[in-house]
């Protein structure tokens, strides 16, 4: 068996010497070279001027790969969100138009941040839902202690809570105004315009309840 | 008018003229300094693909902007009517001037295009709002309108210079002239109208493409504090920035704005008679007979010593505030921009023995009217006119030159311990002297006011004896024409320097000093040795000689006309390119965009 172990000492260069590149009049006189150097300043600059005079510039996002201006200018021009972006919360809907939530606090649960705030309260005497399920007397997120993890949406057991409106916090002038409360939040809608969650609710007397109340397990 | 007020002009007026042309000068160099601190940050942004500065917005009621657009409109409109009916008045019965009526005619068919391919590309982009707006997307590509309008100038005015005066070309004079003026009238009326009907907004932005933005600047330094470090020679550190301002804006008063003004009037006393009003021509070649204003601050006999001498001062400056501030950066800036400086003042004066020994003068204005008379300073010194211009760039302490600076190494150099209002003044002397530096070169290099083939009396394109076309125009049409190509020649030498300033990378020290004192330093002594050659051999050469160089200057003057209709051929040419971006979706936000058709752009109301 060859014992194939390297041999001690450097290692053997293996290859050819490259010659310093050459010098010439042009370069070390450096006119030629700064009348280059002022072309391609030159282009650029009669190029852009010329787009950003016309109204031909670049779009942002679809042309960012072309030559040309590619800035974002923010507060007029915005960059879409990616379609998972995770904006600033909103609270679904149900059919009726009442909150999709059923205040089992798993949210706020499960927030990292404890940012959100839930008072749950039952449903009103001969509601066929009391007993099942409650709903948020109070549900309000601090915008401003949230870390947009998306725990909240991951936790909610009834796509209450979303994350999709695809809009970012606002900066706002005083820590008041990023009280989220209940009512804002439903006032949002999805990217897709949507309110209603797509979790329809199967309650008690719904033809597509499955029959299970709270006699059968008393 | 009351010949109370008629003697007061004939005794002072030339007085007020002087005042007045001091304040222009002085008006000029600071305002093309401010335009040009915006400039130079915006070229940077071009050049490295970013928008720049171009934010800064007044907002005005929309019933103001509407105003503002439409009234100077109507202002225009009604002075060619007026000035239409005065030609008639003065003209009689007599046939209309054939070249008022190319002039008009062109310049209706270049208002019509130009009108009508930014209402069309402004309708286009609006989606169409309202049926003038549908109409007016309706009429085609705005290329399309340039390309069809100046095709139907050239042929126009092909047209009219092919049939000439009489009989039929009679006919179509009249109808270009008549034609013109209403066609001009309805294009400068209806851009105006339209943009003031497609403002929507309760209020509109003025932006001036961003022009805004030196003037808040200005106006933020002029209300900030101003910090004198403890420990600084008080009298010194405030004497500093104004040594520093002042020379770069006393330079220009050497330097001969346009050709000199004739006055008609009688020589009163011993000064200049303004009341007898301009000249209506003065013969080509012809000295003005008796009232002559010349454009020019101070007409010295030493000339373009006094540059040199006043330029100098500005190492002062710079190394006072380096002194002065008692700050070891401050004072290495300071030392750096003093040996700069004087090394690179002794190029910048040997460079121009050349151009003295063959202009034969000092004198600025001099200088000019030789190269009027024969070809532009930078056809007979080429080489005087890089070095030059290399100096140039290192006297105003500019990149690639900017080792007084040197923000990487030195801070600020020496305006580190500066704040305000006197920080301010070393940054704006950089700028004016970047426009004195122009203005100088464009008069010994690039023939001062002098444009191609315009004489004294008129347009007159001649090669040697061979005479091919002549013009004659007013006094003051040729010193106006004149002006304002001397504004142009200053603009692009600005543009050139700041583009450097875009392009080259720091000199390192001992860089900067072998350039200045082993090469451009040998070569400007040779310049002058080879100038002197030069000078002697055309001496020795004969009648023979002489006629072959005074073609020779004639083919110049051809060649820069060439070239300025090369160059207006290739920027609209690169203006109706159509610009070619390349799509590419990848990402949920592109497709996100592209379902909107575009990235989202919002109105800022607030």
């Amino acid at each position: 068996m060859a014992n194939t172990t390297a041999p001690l000492g450097p290692k053997k260069v293996v290859g050819s010497v490259v010659p310093r590149p050459k010098r010439g009049v042009g370069v070390q006189t450096y006119v030629p070279e700064i009348v280059k150097g002022l072309g391609i300043t030159m282009s650029h600059f009669f190029t852009n001027t010329k787009e950003m005079v016309l109204g031909q510039r670049n779009d942002p996002v679809l042309e960012a790969v072309s030559d040309g201006i590619n800035t974002v200018s923010y507060p007029e021009q915005r960059r879409p969100y990616p379609a998972r972006f995770r904006g600033v919360h909103r609270l679904t809907h149900r059919p009726n138009g009442e909150p999709q939530c059923v205040a089992c606090l798993c949210c706020s649960t499960a927030c990292p941040a404890q940012c959100i705030h839930i008072v749950p309260a039952e449903y009103p005497q001969g509601d066929p839902r009391r007993g099942h399920e409650r709903f948020p007397r109070e549900f309000v997120i601090d915008e401003l202690r949230c870390v947009f993890c998306g725990f909240c949406v991951e936790a909610c057991p009834v796509d209450a809570i979303r994350m999709d409106t695809g809009i970012h916090p606002a900066p706002y002038d005083s820590r008041e105004q990023f009280i989220f409360k209940k009512d804002l939040l439903l006032g949002f809608k999805g990217r897709d315009g949507s309110q209603q969650s797509s979790n329809p609710r199967h309650e008690p007397g719904d033809p597509t309840h499955p029959g299970v109340t709270r006699e059968h397990h008393h | 008018m009351p010949q109370a007020i008629v003697d007061f002009f004939a005794s002072y007026g030339w007085l007020l003229l002087t005042v007045g042309k001091a304040l222009f000068v002085v008006m000029f160099a600071m305002n093309v300094a401010v335009i040009l601190t915006w400039v130079d940050r915006r070229q940077g942004a071009m050049i490295q693909d970013r928008v720049g500065p171009d934010r800064a917005v007044i907002w005005l009621p929309r019933w103001f902007a509407r105003g503002a657009v439409t009234l100077p409109a109507f202002g225009v409109a009604a002075l060619v009517v007026g000035l239409a009916l005065l030609d008639k008045a003065e003209r009689g019965d007599d046939a209309i001037s054939f070249g008022h009526a190319i002039v008009v005619s062109q310049l209706a068919l270049f208002m019509l295009w130009l009108t009508g391919a930014a209402l069309v590309a402004s309708a286009k982009k609006r989606a169409s709002a309202s049926a003038v707006d549908g109409f007016l997307a309706s009429l085609g590509e705005p290329r399309a309108i340039v390309v069809l309008g100046l095709s139907a100038q050239i042929v126009l005015f092909l047209a009219m210079v092919l049939a000439g005066e009489h009989g039929i070309g009679g006919v179509l004079r009249d109808g270009a002239y008549g034609g013109g003026v209403l066609l001009l009238t309805a294009a400068i009326l209806a851009g105006a109208l339209y943009t003031a009907a497609a403002m929507r907004d309760e209020r509109v932005g003025l932006r001036l493409i961003g022009l805004l933005h030196p003037a808040a600047d200005g106006l933020k330094t002029a209300f900030k504090e101003d910090i004198v470090p403890p420990g600084v020679d008080k009298l010194m550190h405030g004497l500093a920035p104004l040594i520093s301002f002042f020379p770069a804006l006393v330079v220009l008063a050497v330097v001969p704005f346009a050709d000199t003004l004739c006055f008609g009037g009688s020589q009163a006393g011993a000064h200049l008679d303004i009341t007898g009003g301009l000249l209506s021509t003065v013969p080509a070649g012809a000295a003005c007979e008796r009232g002559g204003f010349s454009l020019q601050v101070a007409d010295f006999d030493v000339g373009i010593l006094y540059f040199f001498a006043v330029a100098g001062t500005g190492i002062v400056g710079a190394a006072l505030a380096g002194w002065a501030s008692d700050n070891k950066y401050s004072l290495l800036g300071g030392l750096r921009a003093a040996s700069q400086m004087v090394s690179y003042e002794v190029t910048l004066g040997l460079t121009l023995i050349g151009g003295m020994m063959i202009y034969g003068t000092l004198q600025v204005d001099e200088m000019v009217r030789w190269q009027a008379d024969n070809t532009w300073g930078v056809f007979v010194q080429p080489l005087a006119f890089v070095l030059f211009f290399a100096a140039a760039v290192a006297e105003s302490k500019r990149i690639p030159f900017d080792i007084p600076e040197g923000e990487s190494e030195l801070v600020a150099g020496y305006f580190t311990e500066y704040a305000g209002m006197k920080f301010a003044m070393f940054f704006f002397a950089e700028y004016i002297a970047v426009v004195s530096a122009s203005a100088v070169m464009a008069a010994i290099f690039f023939g001062g006011w002098d444009l191609p083939f315009v004489q004294r009396d008129g347009i007159r394109v001649a090669f040697g004896d061979t005479v091919l076309f002549t013009q004659q125009l007013s006094h003051g049409i040729v010193v106006l024409l004149g002006f304002l190509g001397f504004v142009l020649k200053v603009l692009v030498l600005c543009w050139l320097q700041l583009t450097i300033r875009w392009t080259l990378p720091r000199f390192r020290y001992d860089q900067l000093m072998r350039l200045g004192w082993r090469m451009l330093l040998p070569l400007s002594l040779a310049n002058v040795l080879l100038t002197g050659a030069l000078i002697l051999v055309v001496q020795a050469g004969g009648p023979g000689l002489e006629s072959a160089l005074s073609v020779a200057s004639d083919l110049s003057k051809a060649a820069i006309a060439a070239l300025g209709v090369v160059a207006w051929v290739v920027f609209l040419l690169f203006v109706l390119k159509p610009a070619e971006h390349r799509r590419l979706l990848t990402s949920t936000s592109a497709r996100f965009a592209a379902s909107l058709g575009g990235t989202p752009t919002f109105k800022m109301s607030s």
